[in-house]
């Protein structure tokens, strides 16, 4: 039969985002793919270098609708290295709920996503209910809903608020118990199981060369994770493993990516409880904006020579700023900075995986890999 | 939770930086970080152009580094010593495809307090300098990591540095009917208010009209 080129996107409700996925049919089976990126790049890269540091945090934000505090924070961790700052322990607490709450809220989003993209209509609602309940707390963190800018150079930017470990408490124990919910939602459910099971192979060590993180590897049945392997923030000090699922001979299939992200909510859930009864002085007291047991200071200035990066576990893999000192204002500015964006990498490889299997296994395929525009256009 | 230990880390680290100074243009050294709480023990490594690809095969064959991170090009037109600069991130990860027992898939569960020899995981940033060139040129490394595929393709399309040997180049964050030679990351390209303190100056934008003349890209 003949060959021929057919356009997914970029609008489809496959894409999770703006971007085209060109594949080429043999009848119904998928011979080739080509992705198609960059319609939504608005050079954050570039406006960075002329904006002074404590402002670039807004940008990072805005990388990732879905996990916006992730992101701040790794570049956070990225501008202290290059700043030098040491930050105290409370706040690295802080930050440790914050992210961990952004990386509940951004997985209920793929899970809300995933749902309806194999015929699993109901999912979307159940899960934003949740979501909205984390988003609720890191909105007491932020002020704001969607975008915190929570994060400081050298700390945050409030302290924990009167009240908010009794509610973070009863939110994740309610969400934890609200797990098996889903679980019924979703492992019982006929057509989630036949769509999901036997597509979308991918071996870990192929995973590893390809430049793909995070939970997809961690599905193949290794526990590689930034936080173990190269650690940073206080991860190190609470009991807590990274979750692996234990994938079938030919790697892990969509299923497998879906059953680790419910693993990794748990796993968030319980750094959560366990960082709200460890954090030193207490989950209940309460220090000013600017006190310097959240916020050491900070030099506004980085030389030049100087370059900072940091590597952080995002929702999606292996986030990574790159940032060289001595712009503008005498290194007030950045000169470059570079970010490294997990979906960039893997939207490729998910692509070339999803040659042999039929073009309805195209929706499974991908959204199981939890593509994210914003931040793999940038 | 276990995780390596510094000790562990600092010795691997300075193990890799001593192997690879032997290499012909090669200067390794360990780079201590202290980031937040943490020790970092980066392994930064300075390779003359001409011998990159020896260097990166004998890091995948000889020093299993089996990820690439990112690729970054910066171009500094006004430094003496350097007009383009090529930074490498790579990480060592260890990881292997877990084992078969009578066919049922065993997790690799990796006990990080334990880890040691190529296992270590392991940082690296690795730059290669380029002179005054208006075609600047890296051997690709696109057949030893997949991962610095779309990295290269980046890195040439937005700063312009041209990879010998890639296949497949094209522009991916760009518009695809970008003029040849343009790559936004270069630094003769301001943006369009470059030189306006816009939050202060001009908050309602009223003034921009006539001030663009000259600035306008």
């Amino acid at each position: 039969m003949a060959e021929m080129w057919i356009s997914m996107g970029p609008q489809h409700p496959m894409t999770h985002g703006l971007w085209t996925l060109k594949i080429k049919v043999d009848g119904e089976t998928v011979v080739d793919t080509e992705p198609e990126l960059g319609y939504i790049h608005r050079g954050v890269e570039k406006i960075c270098e002329s904006r002074d540091f404590t402002q670039i945090t807004t940008y990072c934000d805005r990388l990732c609708y879905a996990s916006a505090n992730t992101w701040s924070h790794a570049y956070i961790y990225a501008a202290e290295d290059l700043l030098g700052v040491e930050v105290p322990e409370r706040a690295e607490y802080i930050r440790l709920i914050a992210v961990e709450l952004q990386r509940i809220a951004s997985h209920l989003m793929w899970l809300g996503a995933y749902g309806p993209d194999i015929g699993n209509l109901s999912a979307l609602v159940w899960c934003l209910r949740e979501r909205e309940m984390m988003m609720d707390l890191l909105q007491e963190l932020g002020g704001s809903r969607m975008h915190y800018n929570f994060p400081r150079i050298g700390g945050v930017k409030r302290d924990l608020p009167t009240g908010f470990a009794l509610r973070a408490r009863h939110k994740v124990k309610l969400f934890l118990n609200r797990m098996q919910e889903y679980e019924a939602l979703f492992d019982e459910s006929t057509i989630f199981l036949i769509r999901s099971q036997g597509v979308g192979y991918t071996k870990a060590a192929e995973m590893i060369n390809a430049g793909v993180s995070g939970p997809n590897i961690r599905a193949a049945g290794v526990n590689y994770d930034i936080r173990s392997a190269h650690p940073y923030s206080v991860y190190s000090e609470l009991d807590w493993e990274p979750a692996v699922e234990r994938s079938s001979i030919k790697g892990a299939d969509c299923y497998d990516r879906y059953r680790i992200r419910m693993e990794e909510m748990r796993n968030s859930a319980n750094l959560v409880l366990q960082a709200l009864d460890k954090i030193p002085g207490g989950a209940e007291t309460y220090h000013e904006p600017g006190d310097p047991k959240i916020l050491a200071k900070a030099p506004s200035r980085a030389p030049e020579g100087t370059s900072g990066s940091h590597h952080f576990e995002d929702s999606r893999g292996e986030s990574m700023f790159y940032i060289v000192g001595g712009g503008e204002g005498r290194g007030k500015k950045p000169y470059r900075v570079s970010i490294r964006s997990p979906m960039f990498i893997t939207i490729p490889y998910a692509a070339k995986t999803m040659i042999g299997y039929k073009v309805a296994d195209i929706p499974a395929i991908m959204g199981s890999f939890d593509p994210c525009i914003g931040e793999t256009d940038r | 939770m276990r995780v390596v230990s510094e000790k562990t880390q600092s010795a691997a680290a300075e193990k890799m930086a001593k192997s690879l100074s032997k290499m012909d243009g090669v200067e390794a050294s360990v780079n201590e970080r202290v980031n937040g709480t943490q020790t970092r023990y980066i392994v930064t490594v300075d390779v003359d152009v001409e011998n990159w690809r020896a260097t990166a095969e004998s890091l995948r064959n000889d020093h299993e580094v089996d990820y690439c991170s990112m690729i970054t090009g910066i171009h500094w037109p006004e430094s003496t010593e350097k007009t383009w600069e090529i930074v490498y991130h790579f990480l060592r990860t260890g990881v292997t495809d877990p084992a078969i027992e009578e066919g049922v898939v065993v997790p690799n569960i990796v006990d990080f307090s334990k880890v040691k020899g190529m296992n270590v995981p392991l940082e690296l940033q690795i730059s290669i300098i380029l002179g005054d060139t208006r075609t600047p040129s890296v051997a690709s490394v696109q057949d030893i990591w997949a991962g610095a595929d779309w990295n290269e393709k980046e890195t040439w399309d937005l700063v312009g540095i041209v990879f010998d040997g890639h296949e497949g180049m094209r522009r991916v964050l760009n518009p695809h009917e970008s003029p040849a030679g343009f790559h936004p990351l270069q630094k003769q390209h301001k943006l369009r208010y470059h030189d306006h303190e816009e939050m202060y100056d001009d908050a309602q934008g009223f003034m921009r009209k006539p001030s663009d003349v000259g600035k306008v890209k």
